[in-house]
C-alpha cells in the first residue's frame, strides 16, 4: 500500500484540489475540468490494490496479461500566481457495492492522498461535492460551503458562497459523505487547511445516474476565484445543455402530484422547504429506467 | 481476553496443525460458484483423499458478520480453511470469496502458499454456459505463467482464450488471484469449466468430473469415478423427467442442443422450470 511519485516537482506552497465521484459527480468534474484547463501534469499515484477491486482484466492466447485497477492519480501545476496539486480519484473505496467511503480503507486512503500534500508543502486543500437542495433544475444552482475553520468561512464567505448556517432548515449542521468529505476531516486531524465547496443539485435528481454539471461549472466559479486564476468554464457548456435536455424529458414524465410540488420551485427567489415524500424519491429511483426509455433513449454518461 | 483469542486476532491465519508437505500444489475453490462447481470439487476430493483441516483464515476482516444467513435452515457461515492428506504433494482451500479487502485476503492465502512452498496454484471457476448440459464440457486454462501453460499442455485444456471484461462487469476473484500470485512468481491457472445457465444454482456433476478427471491424472491420484458416474447418470435421467414432463423445457433443451439460441424470456423459463423441479424433487 503506498504513493508511487514519477517525478518530483518543485512547487510553492501548493493548493490542493481532490476528487471523487459522488452524487451527480459534481466535485470530480469540477476537479477535473480545472486540471484539464490548467494542463495540469500527472506525477504520481496510490497504488490501487488495497483499495479497490479490479475493473478489468486482460487474457491474451490463455495468458493474464493486465488487470486493471480504478485510477488514483496526482497531477501538478505551476501557475503564475499559484501552484496546484490535484488529486483525482476513479471510485471511492467501499465495501461490498456501497458508493461512498467508509472505515479504515477510506481513512487510510485519505492519510496517503495528504501525506503527498504534506510532501510538496501544501497547506490547504480543497474538495467539492453535492449540496442536494430544494431547488428547482432550472434554477442556477448556489454553491455552499463549509471549513475546517472559522477564519476560513470568511474568507470563503467573500466568494458567493453559503455556508450551512444560512442555508433554511439547516442551522449550520449537516454532513459530507464519503471521501469529498472524509478528507476535510483528516486534513482538519492534520493541521491543513481545508474547504469544501459543495454545488446544489434538486433533491429529485439526486439519485439518478447522470453528471449534473451545470454545479460543477458553479462550484468552479467561487473555486477559480478563490485561487486568482482564470480559466475558460465554458468547456462544461455542451455537457450542461445535454444533460439539461435530458433532464427536460424526464420532467416532463413525472408524475403531475410531484410536478405540483416542484413546480414553484421554479419562480422561488429562495428555496422553500417544500419537499418532495419519502415515497416520491422511491418512486423516481423505481422509474428512473422507464423514464429514460420513455424520454430520448441513451443514458448520458 | 483469551491468549487463543489474541493470536486470532493478531494472526489472521489460525494453524491446527503441521502436516507433512513436499512442494505441493494448491487447488482453491470457492463457494460462490456456478453449479457449486468449486465447494463439491473440494469436497469430493477431500472425501476421496482424506482431507484434514490444518489452517483456516479467521473472518473478521473479510466478511460482514452481522448476523449468519440461513440456507435450507441451514445456518451458513463464511469459512476459508486449508485441507491436507496423506497425498503429500497437494492443499486444498475452500472459501467463500471475500466481501471486502480481497488483496488482503488473497495475499493471506498466498503468505500460506509461500509459507509451504508451493509449487503451482490452481482455482477453479464455473462459467455459465449458453448451452445445453449434454454438450461436451471443455476446460479452459488461464495462465499468469507461460512456462506452465506449457507444462498442461498434455491435459487436453483450452488454453488459447483471448477475453476482456465487458463494460459494466468486473474480473472474477480468480483473475485478482492470478494476478496477486504472479506479483509473487507463483505459477498459477484458473480452470473454467462452463456449467449450462439452467444447472448454475445446483450440482453440475458432469462439470465436477471434467475437474477432477484433469487432476485425477495431474497427480496420479487413481480416484474411482463410479460414484460421480452414478451422479450424472441420476441427473440425466432427472433432467430426462422434466423434459418429458414439461414440453417447454424439452423443446428449448431441443434447441440448444441444435445451437439455437433462446430468447430471454425462454431461458428465464427454462431456468425456473428446472428449479422448480430439483426443488419439488428434493422435499
Amino acid at each position: 500500500m503506498g504513493i508511487v511519485l514519477h517525478k518530483q516537482p518543485e512547487l510553492n506552497k501548493p493548493v490542493m484540489i481532490a476528487g471523487w465521484p459522488g452524487i451527480g459527480n459534481i466535485g470530480l468534474i469540477a476537479v477535473d475540468t480545472l486540471r484539464s484547463q490548467v494542463q495540469a501534469e500527472q506525477f504520481g499515484e496510490i497504488e490501487p490494490w488495497d483499495f479497490f477491486y479490479p475493473k478489468k482484466a486482460t487474457i491474451k492466447n490463455g495468458i493474464l496479461q493486465e488487470l486493471e485497477f480504478p485510477s488514483n492519480k496526482f497531477y501538478y501545476q505551476r501557475l503564475a500566481n499559484r501552484d496546484l496539486l490535484f488529486f483525482s480519484g476513479e471510485e471511492q473505496p467501499a465495501d461490498s457495492g456501497r458508493m461512498y467511503a467508509e472505515g479504515r480503507k477510506a481513512y487510510q486512503l485519505a492519510d496517503l492522498v495528504l501525506d503527498v500534500a504534506a510532501k510538496f508543502g501544501c497547506q490547504r486543500v480543497y474538495t467539492s461535492g453535492a449540496a442536494v437542495s430544494l431547488i428547482h433544475h432550472t434554477q442556477p444552482p448556489r454553491v455552499w460551503a463549509v471549513a475546517s475553520r472559522s477564519d476560513l468561512l470568511q474568507e470563503v464567505k467573500s466568494y458567493r458562497t453559503v455556508l450551512m448556517s444560512e442555508v433554511e432548515g439547516r442551522n449550520g449542521q449537516g454532513s459530507i459523505t464519503g471521501l469529498n468529505g472524509l478528507l476535510l476531516g483528516v486534513a482538519k486531524k492534520r493541521g491543513f487547511e481545508a474547504v469544501c465547496l459543495m454545488g446544489e443539485i434538486p433533491d429529485y435528481l439526486a439519485g439518478v445516474p447522470f453528471p449534473y454539471p451545470r454545479a460543477s461549472q458553479a462550484v468552479l466559479e467561487v473555486l477559480t476565484k478563490l485561487l486568482g486564476i482564470e480559466v475558460n468554464l465554458g468547456v462544461l457548456d455542451v455537457m450542461t445543455a445535454q444533460i439539461d435536455g435530458v433532464i427536460n424529458d424526464i420532467y416532463e414524465k413525472f408524475p403531475p402530484e410531484i410536478k405540483e410540488r416542484i413546480e414553484p420551485r421554479r419562480l422561488a427567489a429562495q428555496p422553500k422547504p417544500e419537499t418532495i415524500t419519502e415515497e416520491e424519491v422511491q418512486w423516481m429511483k423505481e422509474h428512473i429506467d422507464e423514464l429514460f426509455k420513455r424520454g430520448k433513449g441513451e443514458r448520458p454518461s | 481476553m483469551s491468549s487463543s483469542r489474541e493470536a486470532r486476532e493478531k494472526d489472521p491465519l489460525r494453524f491446527w496443525c503441521k502436516p507433512e508437505l513436499n512442494r505441493p500444489s494448491l487447488i482453491i475453490g470457492w463457494s460462490v460458484d456456478a453449479g457449486r462447481l468449486g465447494t463439491r470439487v473440494i469436497n469430493y476430493l477431500n472425501r476421496k483423499l482424506d482431507g484434514r483441516i490444518f489452517c483456516e483464515i479467521e473472518p473478521a476482516d473479510f466478511f460482514p458478520l452481522g448476523g449468519v444467513s440461513i440456507e435450507d435452515d441451514l445456518v451458513q457461515f463464511p469459512e476459508s480453511k486449508f485441507y491436507a492428506s496423506d497425498v503429500d504433494n497437494l492443499v486444498l482451500f475452500k472459501s467463500a470469496p471475500p466481501n471486502y479487502a480481497w488483496h488482503e485476503f488473497l495475499n493471506l492465502v498466498l503468505d500460506a502458499a509461500e509459507r509451504w512452498q508451493v509449487k503451482e496454484i490452481y482455482s477453479l471457476g464455473g462459467m455459465v454456459s449458453p448451452g445445453a448440459h449434454t454438450a461436451p464440457r471443455e476446460l479452459v486454462g488461464i495462465f499468469n505463467s507461460p512456462e506452465l501453460k506449457v507444462a498442461l499442455g498434455q491435459y487436453n485444456l483450452n488454453a488459447d482464450l483471448d477475453y476482456e471484461t465487458p463494460a459494466g462487469q468486473r474480473p472474477t476473484l480468480n483473475s485478482f488471484l492470478l494476478w496477486a500470485a504472479s506479483r509473487r512468481n507463483i505459477a498459477a491457472v484458473n480452470l473454467w469449466v462452463p456449467v449450462p445457465f439452467y444447472l448454475v444454482p445446483m450440482d453440475d456433476p458432469r462439470a465436477q468430473k471434467r475437474v477432477l478427471e484433469f487432476f485425477n491424472r495431474r497427480f496420479d491420484l487413481k480416484l474411482d469415478f463410479t460414484d460421480l458416474d452414478a451422479d450424472i447418470s441420476r441427473q440425466n435421467e432427472e433432467l430426462a423427467e422434466v423434459r418429458s414432463r414439461v414440453p417447454d423445457v424439452d423443446e428449448f433443451i431441443k434447441r440448444l442442443e441444435s445451437n439455437l439460441a433462446l430468447s430471454t424470456e425462454e431461458n428465464q423459463k427454462l431456468a425456473t422450470e428446472v428449479e422448480n423441479f430439483f426443488r419439488e424433487k428434493k422435499t
